[in-house]
């Protein structure tokens, strides 16, 4: 009857409940939209590579070494010769080494020189291994490997010829056009900048580059594929490298004495730590975003107490009534309570079914566009704290109302 | 006795000085029906707030069916009044949007539940159907019917938990003079039947000739002579 009486209350002043069940709707519906997609952006952030004890490049901030060999973010400031790389790779204490070469790109995704290694050492998210969707990994100089997003933007398939561009800009003129690739796998979707990566051996980068010099083409010079011997093909120069240790207890000493290397000045990061500067660094706007959406609800919460002091005082016969057949003044104040907690609740299923029904259109949309898997699983154990913090702040917020209705129900005459 | 009042002074705590209402010794023998009229000012809503337990007595005794009110808690003056004491008023009677039945349930509810449900429902259906209430309006809500029906239902709220004091305060000002006849008629059996002892307040002298005892509230309160 108290739930009845509560519900058929609010039913009886549909427009102005409405209007703040929709207020609190967004705001609750903006409030977890902001955590939901936080957590996730942090988890698809965190599990772009695992597995992976060191990353060395040439001297620069740990940030940028960061950002150009695993996001694909930036440039490089300068490569590292390739006998630098084989002295540290044949360290004792490295168990594995994965070299990385980038400056070309397709249509706007980079390229990556690399050997087969990298398919079989590198992990993202839970050390889990790049697996192919089609075809295997590449053996011939012309292979190229592709991520799943650019196979599926560009419609490539296995055994289609595709032609690399000099330089990263998403549109060049400088086309390596004497040399087209073919199509020989398709990497399985990671959720990681390797979906946007079109990966190549090291000797296929140095071929496309045999007839080029200070980044031009020179003209004249043709190169016979037929005669290339992939053991000439030897680089000169590579961008960076990944490192696998035999003993994790290593990485320190390994590390320092790649930074003092004394023939070439190199820059050895530890991926975990630099990717949680990285996501620190974002703090800042991750803050604001909880802050606004914060404050969202609390103006939604303080519109839900005005609407409900106002109703009030055209419910005084209302609670005059309730006083004479019996109710004690704490009725009418839980009566009021509860009527906020309805709307509050009513407001938390619809916050929530929107958050859902957004994530689960707009998932493939985040996905494509901006690289992030977005999980519709929005029942978090964080998020069921946020629901209890909301009901909590709606009692809190209901006290002025449901006071108002205590007094007058012990004035009531 | 059904209601007995020794000595009463009241006087509300915002004007400690003004006595509004201040009674020697009155009282209403069991199922006695009464008749108050006087104007307005004259202390009638303080009276019975007093009786219902809704107000404190300043001072005095005040004695509703063999109970002493000024000497409960607020929580058991509260219990008291829906249990023992039934009241109409002019308006307002009723929770506008809820049905019939849910206001009368509602009623019941406060007396501490301990009737079974199904058995208060047959009891409201019973007592909606005596007072002409037709079925179709039972889902309803309230605020749907008409004055007079409501005043009605306003009957048989103030009936579910079986009274023995009903108050009716002005019920029939807002009725046509049909309607008003009805009512009264209804009321007065009611009361009969079910042994209740009714304390009716009114200005409409007209409808004295239904009552046992018609007291002026002058002569009840002395505090409205001295002011």
């Amino acid at each position: 009857m108290f739930i009845r009486l509560a519900s058929k209350s609010l039913l009886n002043r549909k427009g102005s409940v409405l209007l703040t069940l929709m207020a609190m709707s967004v705001s609750i519906f903006v409030l977890l939209g902001v955590e939901h997609i936080r957590h996730q952006t942090k988890d698809s952030f965190n599990s772009t590579v695992s597995g992976v004890d060191l990353i060395v490049g040439a001297r620069t901030g740990s940030l940028n070494l960061l950002l150009y060999s695993v996001f694909r973010i930036g440039s490089p400031t300068n490569n590292i010769g390739w006998e630098t790389y084989q002295a540290v790779a044949s360290n004792s204490k490295v168990a594995w080494s994965v070299p990385i070469a980038l400056g070309d790109s397709h249509k706007g995704y980079r390229v990556m020189g690399t050997t087969s290694d990298y398919f079989k050492h590198f992990r993202y998210g839970q050390k889990r291994q790049l697996e192919f969707s089609a075809g295997q990994q590449f053996s011939g100089i012309f292979d190229v490997v592709l991520g799943s997003e650019v196979a599926r933007k560009l419609g490539y398939t296995l055994g289609d010829p595709l032609v690399l561009a000099h330089g990263i800009a998403k549109t060049s003129f400088s086309l390596h056009d004497d040399m087209p690739f073919k199509v020989v796998g398709i990497l399985e979707t990671t959720g990681t900048p390797v979906d946007q990566t079109l990966h190549v051996s090291l000797q296929g980068i140095e071929a496309i580059h045999l007839n080029w010099q200070q980044g031009v083409k020179l003209p004249g010079r043709r190169v016979d594929r037929e005669q290339l011997n992939p053991q000439a093909l030897e680089p000169e120069s590579i961008t960076a490298f990944m490192l696998g240790l035999s003993s994790r207890m290593a990485t320190f000493r390994v590390q320092r004495d790649i930074n003092n290397y004394a023939r070439e000045p190199l820059s050895a990061i530890l991926p975990g730590v630099a990717l949680s500067e990285l996501w620190q660094m974002m703090g800042l706007l991750e803050n604001t975003l909880r802050l606004i959406a914060g404050l969202i609800l609390i103006a939604a919460l303080l519109g839900l107490s005005a609407m409900m002091l106002a109703s009030i005082r055209e419910r005084e016969h209302e609670i005059h009534l309730l006083r004479v057949i019996g109710a004690p003044p704490l009725y009418l104040f839980l009566l009021i309570e509860l009527e906020a907690i309805l709307i509050a609740l009513t407001s938390i299923i619809l916050g929530l079914s929107g958050l859902y029904i957004c994530l689960l259109t707009a998932g493939d949309f985040l996905a494509s566009s901006f690289g992030l898997h977005i999980g519709t699983n929005i029942f978090s154990g964080d998020n069921t704290v946020f629901l209890l913090l909301i009901i909590g702040a709606t009692i809190i917020a209901a006290m002025i109302p449901s006071f108002s209705a205590y007094r007058n129900a012990k004035a009531s005459l | 006795m059904a209601i007995q009042l020794k000595d009463v002074h009241f006087c509300y705590p915002e004007a400690p000085n003004k006595t509004v209402l201040c009674i020697k010794n009155w009282s209403v023998p069991e199922q006695e029906h009464v008749f108050i009229h006087g104007p307005s000012g004259s202390g009638k809503s303080t009276l019975l707030n007093l009786l219902s337990g809704m107000l404190r007595a300043t001072q005095g005794e005040v004695s509703v069916l063999g109970q002493r009110l000024d000497q409960l808690s607020n929580r058991q003056r509260d219990k008291f009044r829906a249990n023992h004491i039934g009241y109409i008023f002019q308006q307002f009677n009723l929770i506008p949007y809820l049905n019939p039945i849910d206001n009368i349930r509602l009623a019941n509810r406060f007396s501490g539940g301990k009737t079974i449900a199904s058995d208060v429902d047959n009891r409201i259906e019973t007592l909606l159907a005596t007072f002409n209430i037709p079925p179709s309006e039972w889902q309803k809500p309230v605020a749907r019917l008409s004055i007079g029906q409501q005043q009605r239902i306003a009957i048989t709220r103030a009936m579910i938990n079986k009274p023995e004091l009903l108050i009716a305060d002005e019920p029939t000002s807002s009725l046509d003079p049909d309607n008003r006849d009805n009512f009264m008629t209804k009321l007065m059996s009611l009361a009969k039947e079910h042994r209740i002892t009714l304390l009716f307040v009114s200005h409409d002298m007209s409808l004295s000739h239904y009552f046992d005892r018609i007291a002026p509230l002058s002569e009840i309160n002395s505090a409205g002579a001295s002011r």
